[in-house]
This record gives C-alpha cells, sequence and structure tokens, in this order.
C-alpha cells in the first residue's frame, strides 16, 4: 500500500517551556480581606481559646461596663462580656451564613441546571416561577416562612434563608447551562449512557462554577445580614442564643444610655466579614472575567 | 470481507423545524447498510446532512421516519432503545469532528479516557483506572506524561487521539467518527487516518467514517456514500467509486480534488452541480455493489 507516503510526520518529542510570570502572587488578589477574614473565622473557630470571660455568664455586678482592661469591648446591659461574645456568637452568625449558602447554591444549581436542559416550555414554566418568587422581597418571605416553621433555631433559620435566597444564582446557571449544553461532550457522554446528575456534577458544575462563583459568596454575605436583621427585630434566635445579629438586638437599650461599645463593636465585626466577602466576590467575578478572554 | 450487515438504515428522513411552520429537510429517505467490519465512508459538501445521519445513528436525535437496524434492534423505537440500551451504549462510540469542544476542559486527560467505563460501572480490565487510561493512551500513540494534563494544554492532533481513546475504552464494534480529521492540519490528519487504520486492522471494528477530504476516503474507506442535499446519491466500493462514478454530483467532487502536479492542476475542469434532475431520479443499481440515483428514464432496477 501507499502507507510510507504519509508517514512523514511523526510524533516528535517538545520540550515544554513553562514561561516565567512576572506578577508577584499576591498581585491583584485580595490579600488584606483574605488575611482580616482567615483571623475573624479562626478566632471563632478557636473561641474557647482567646476568651477571656463565660459569654453567657451574667455578672450583674459589672453590667454596661465601657471597654477597660478587665472587659476589653466592655460588657452589655445584662453583663455579659462582648469580647467573649463576639468570638463565640460569631461562630453562629459565620454557621449560618454557610449553611444558608449552600442550601441556596444547591437549589439554584438543581433548579437552574434542570431549567437549562429542560424542553422550552417547562423552562418557561420554571423561570416564570423563579421571576415570581424574585418579586416578593425576600425579607417578607423569610419571616413569612420563619412563622410557619415555628421556633427559630439555627437550622431552621439556615434553611428559611437558604431557601428564599436561590432565585437570583437560578437564573445564573440556567443561562449558563443553555449555553454550554450542545456541547459536544455534554452529547458525547450522554451518548455513553451517563444521566442528568452524572452529567451536572462532572461536565456542568465544574464549567460554570467560576460564573457564580461571586454571587455564592455574596450569599455568604446577605445570608449573615439577614441573620441579624431577623436576631435585630425579635424573630431570628431567641436572645439567650448569642449571635452578632442577637448582639445587635440590644442595640435599642443601649441607645438610650449611650453606651456606644453595644451597637459599634458587633456592628463593626459584621461589617468586617461582611466587606472581606464582597472584596474577596469582587475579585472571584475579575479573575472569571479574564480567565474567559485568556482561551 | 464477510457479508453481514451489522448497520441497516432504512428510509431514514430528519427535518429541523426552524419557526413553526417553515421545515427544514436535513435527511430525505437514505437507505444504506454497513457490513461488519468494514470502513464506510460518507462524503458530500458542508450541510448536506452526513453528521445528522450519524447523529441518528447515535440516538442523540429522533429521525421523523425510517428504521435503524443495529443487528436485530431497531434503535428508532424508544422501547427497544431502551431495553437494549446498555448494549448500545458500550458497543457503539461516536468521535466528534471538533476535539477542542468534545473533551471537557475541566477534566484531566485520564479522567476523560476512562469516563465511559465509570458510567457504565465497569471495572478496568487492567486494574485501575489509570492503568486503563495509561494503556489506552500508549495505545493510541501518546505518551504517559500527558494523563493529568488538561486537554487546553495539548495539541489539536493530542486531543483528537485522546478523543479517540476514550472511544476505544469500551472495545466498541461500531464506531461513528463524525469529520474526525476536518480540524486538524494535513500531517496529523495523515497521523490520525493511518491510526484508524492500524486500529481497525487489529480491533476489526466497523467503521463509519464522515469527511470531506476525497483523498482521505479513499485512502480510508472500502465503501463510499456520496450525500448532496440530505439524499444519498451514489454508493459504491471506494474503487469502483473513484474510476467510474456515475452521478454528476460525484463527478463534480471528484473534479475538485486538487492534484499534486502544476501542468495537471491548471487543466483542471471544474464541473458545478446545480441539483438538476433530482426530483425523478430513482435508486439505481449500476454494476453490483454499485448504486446511484439516475433520472428515471434509465433501465436501472429500483430498489424501494
Amino acid at each position: 500500500m501507499n502507507n510510507h507516503l504519509f508517514e512523514l510526520a511523526g510524533n516528535r518529542k517538545t520540550e515544554t517551556v513553562i514561561p516565567k510570570s512576572k506578577k508577584k502572587w499576591y498581585e491583584g488578589k485580595p490579600v488584606v480581606s483574605a488575611a482580616i477574614l482567615i483571623l475573624i473565622v479562626l478566632g471563632c473557630l478557636c473561641a474557647e481559646l482567646i476568651m477571656t470571660k463565660d459569654p453567657t455568664y451574667m455578672d450583674l455586678l459589672n453590667y454596661n461596663k465601657a471597654p477597660d482592661r478587665e472587659f476589653l469591648f466592655g460588657t452589655d446591659t445584662m453583663g455579659r462580656d462582648i469580647f467573649s461574645m463576639i468570638w463565640y456568637g460569631g461562630r453562629i452568625s459565620i454557621l449560618i451564613g454557610g449553611l444558608a449558602t449552600v442550601i441556596s447554591t444547591f437549589i439554584a444549581v438543581v433548579v437552574g441546571a434542570f431549567s437549562g436542559v429542560a424542553p422550552a416550555w417547562l423552562d418557561e414554566l420554571i423561570m416564570r416561577f423563579t421571576e415570581i418568587f424574585l418579586s416578593i422581597p425576600t425579607l417578607l418571605l423569610i419571616i413569612l416562612l420563619q412563622a410557619i416553621m415555628g421556633n427559630a433555631n439555627i437550622l431552621s433559620l439556615s434553611f428559611v434563608i437558604g431557601v428564599t435566597s436561590w432565585t437570583s444564582i437560578a437564573k445564573v446557571v440556567r443561562t449558563e447551562v443553555r449555553q454550554i449544553r450542545n456541547s459536544e461532550y455534554i452529547i458525547a457522554a450522554r451518548c455513553m449512557g451517563a444521566g442528568f446528575f452524572r452529567i451536572l456534577w462532572k461536565h456542568l458544575v465544574p464549567n460554570f462554577f467560576s460564573s457564580i462563583m461571586f454571587m455564592v459568596v455574596m450569599n455568604v454575605r446577605t445570608a449573615m445580614i439577614s441573620e441579624a436583621t431577623l436576631s435585630f427585630m425579635g424573630i431570628g434566635l431567641p436572645i439567650e442564643v448569642i449571635t452578632w445579629g442577637s448582639m445587635l438586638s440590644l442595640s435599642d437599650k443601649a441607645l438610650m444610655t449611650g453606651s456606644w461599645w453595644i451597637i459599634l463593636i458587633p456592628g463593626l465585626f459584621l461589617i468586617a466579614t461582611v466587606l472581606c466577602l464582597t472584596n474577596i466576590g469582587n475579585a472571584c467575578r475579575e479573575q472569571t472575567n479574564r480567565k474567559e478572554s485568556n482561551f | 470481507m464477510s457479508k453481514e450487515v451489522l448497520l441497516d438504515v432504512r428510509h431514514l428522513t430528519q427535518q429541523f423545524h426552524l419557526t413553526k411552520k417553515i421545515k427544514v429537510k436535513a435527511v430525505d429517505d437514505v437507505s444504506f447498510q454497513i457490513h461488519k467490519g468494514e470502513i464506510f465512508g460518507l462524503v458530500g459538501e458542508s450541510g448536506s446532512g452526513k453528521s445528522t445521519v450519524a447523529r441518528c445513528l447515535m440516538n442523540i436525535y429522533q429521525p421523523a421516519q425510517g428504521e435503524i437496524w443495529y443487528k436485530d434492534v431497531n434503535i428508532c423505537d424508544k422501547k427497544e432503545f431502551k431495553k437494549h440500551k446498555k448494549m448500545l451504549q458500550t458497543r457503539r462510540q461516536m468521535i466528534f469532528q471538533d476535539s477542542a469542544s468534545s473533551l471537557n476542559q475541566k477534566m484531566k486527560v485520564s479522567d476523560i479516557i476512562t469516563e465511559p467505563m465509570r458510567i457504565q460501572h465497569i471495572t478496568p480490565p487492567r486494574g485501575s483506572f489509570v492503568k486503563e487510561a495509561a494503556f489506552q493512551m500508549e495505545y493510541v500513540g501518546l505518551e504517559n506524561s500527558f494523563l493529568d494534563r488538561y486537554p487546553s494544554e495539548l495539541s489539536g492532533g493530542q486531543r483528537q487521539r485522546v478523543a479517540i481513546a476514550r472511544s476505544l475504552c469500551m472495545e466498541p464494534e461500531f464506531l461513528v467518527a463524525d469529520e474526525p480529521i476536518a480540524s486538524l492540519d494535513v500531517s496529523i490528519q495523515a497521523q490520525i487516518v493511518n491510526l484508524f487504520r492500524h486500529l481497525q486492522e487489529e480491533h476489526g471494528f466497523t467503521f463509519l467514517f464522515i469527511a470531506h477530504d476525497l483523498a482521505m476516503v479513499e485512502y480510508l474507506c472500502d465503501r463510499v456514500g456520496v450525500m448532496y442535499h440530505g439524499k444519498l446519491v451514489e454508493l459504491a466500493p471506494s474503487e469502483e467509486l473513484y474510476s467510474n462514478p456515475v452521478h454528476p454530483y460525484t463527478k463534480t467532487l471528484l473534479s475538485a480534488i486538487p492534484v499534486p502536479d502544476p501542468i495537471r492542476e491548471r487543466k483542471r475542469v471544474l464541473q458545478y452541480y446545480d441539483g438538476e434532475g433530482m426530483e425523478n431520479s430513482v435508486w439505481t443499481e449500476v454494476s453490483p455493489g454499485h448504486f446511484a440515483m439516475l433520472p428515471a428514464e434509465g433501465k436501472g432496477c429500483s430498489i424501494s
């Protein structure tokens, strides 16, 4: 045969040269935000090591004290040490933020991906439903659901916040899935007999996750603020469960007595965490935008 | 070569809806058979429905009319397809045109190659998934160092080899390659075609090879079908087709092959075919095994 005609070009070994990046690793990355966030999270996780007092103990001799050497951040109107409460309560705030985000992201990915691969009429139906859901004020929905659920605890609160905040992520997921569902690797996987969930986790999620990363990080922020708002309004966790929100809910009394530390310190911690999260989220978004054009 | 029929396509018709009223017939009454162990080529210009035929064969599209028999299973019938789903999904494999989009950018090469096994829950015959992937890579001529790379780090030819390795790891009986070499440059095309040839000789699988490069088809295929505007216009063993084309469209296609000789190349006359006489043509057997769509006044025996 004329086999030899085609054997001019063979597989040649080539050296791979890794170009040295001129940029330092931290350039364009939110280092300060990440550091502060890590500090706060670590502090909350190791609360027992840092706490100087028992955060639940009500020291009636020292109530409403301004920050001094013994009570670093002062005490609240019930005589609890705010320094200890911040670290101890931060756990629950961050836990609710994380848990609610996991729940809402999960719902958003499943609903969005399903809507993305569904036939046109079903897609239309799911999207209209999502829009209706989106148009109702979230806080109203949370209050309604919380009222139905009855007594608030950490799980029910994260569930309620998670269930009400998936809509915007779902819309992004759906658009992304529409774009990549006709890629040949999805068709190939279907030919091999892969089911919906396998395609979702193996093929769809890795490909669209970078574009919802920003929204997921922002969701942690929103969930933490929701928790604080609810606790502040008195419909969240009961007052004996310490969170940054429930600490803030004491602030109305604090305003009367002019004790700034009761409002300011939990507020500062909450805002610092939220700001760091926002900053990191923004960096994620920039990263994905850059990566898309770099292919 | 054995004459056992592996795949029998009967009067396959596929339409696409542009709007609710306007339909496009992508494939119009196409019938052919693929014998076991042969390389069947399908050629035609862009948009002639080659890929649609391939996708119907792989059950990606549900054909509007017609039947496709794989051995003794009618794969267009949903019930029968479900019954034999597992067999069909393992025995038939497909290779796509654009290797960049047929491989998931976020998966490692070793995961891509063993994906069919993971999906079908088959324990790899060579111990572990990684060993299996390494074996298949070596088989298609790739080094083991590529195992942990991502598709975007590979060249086009290497990616296509990965795609081939993925389809081969199930040891399929029937392989559909939808323009596997069209997106590659010429030297890599030759490597891949030689690889196909080698693999086919070793495995003996049946192969549907779709291309628009006629030289490659002549080199690789045993029988060739020519498609034009959704219709199969000529079907013949490749030597017969290239030496004695009957249908005017086939002649046009063959006249378009560039000749690597400047004197003859300048003398080459391009023919044009505008589809005249397509409406009242019938499927005629010109000589044994050589069929063509010819105007009805010919004396041929029409096969319906």
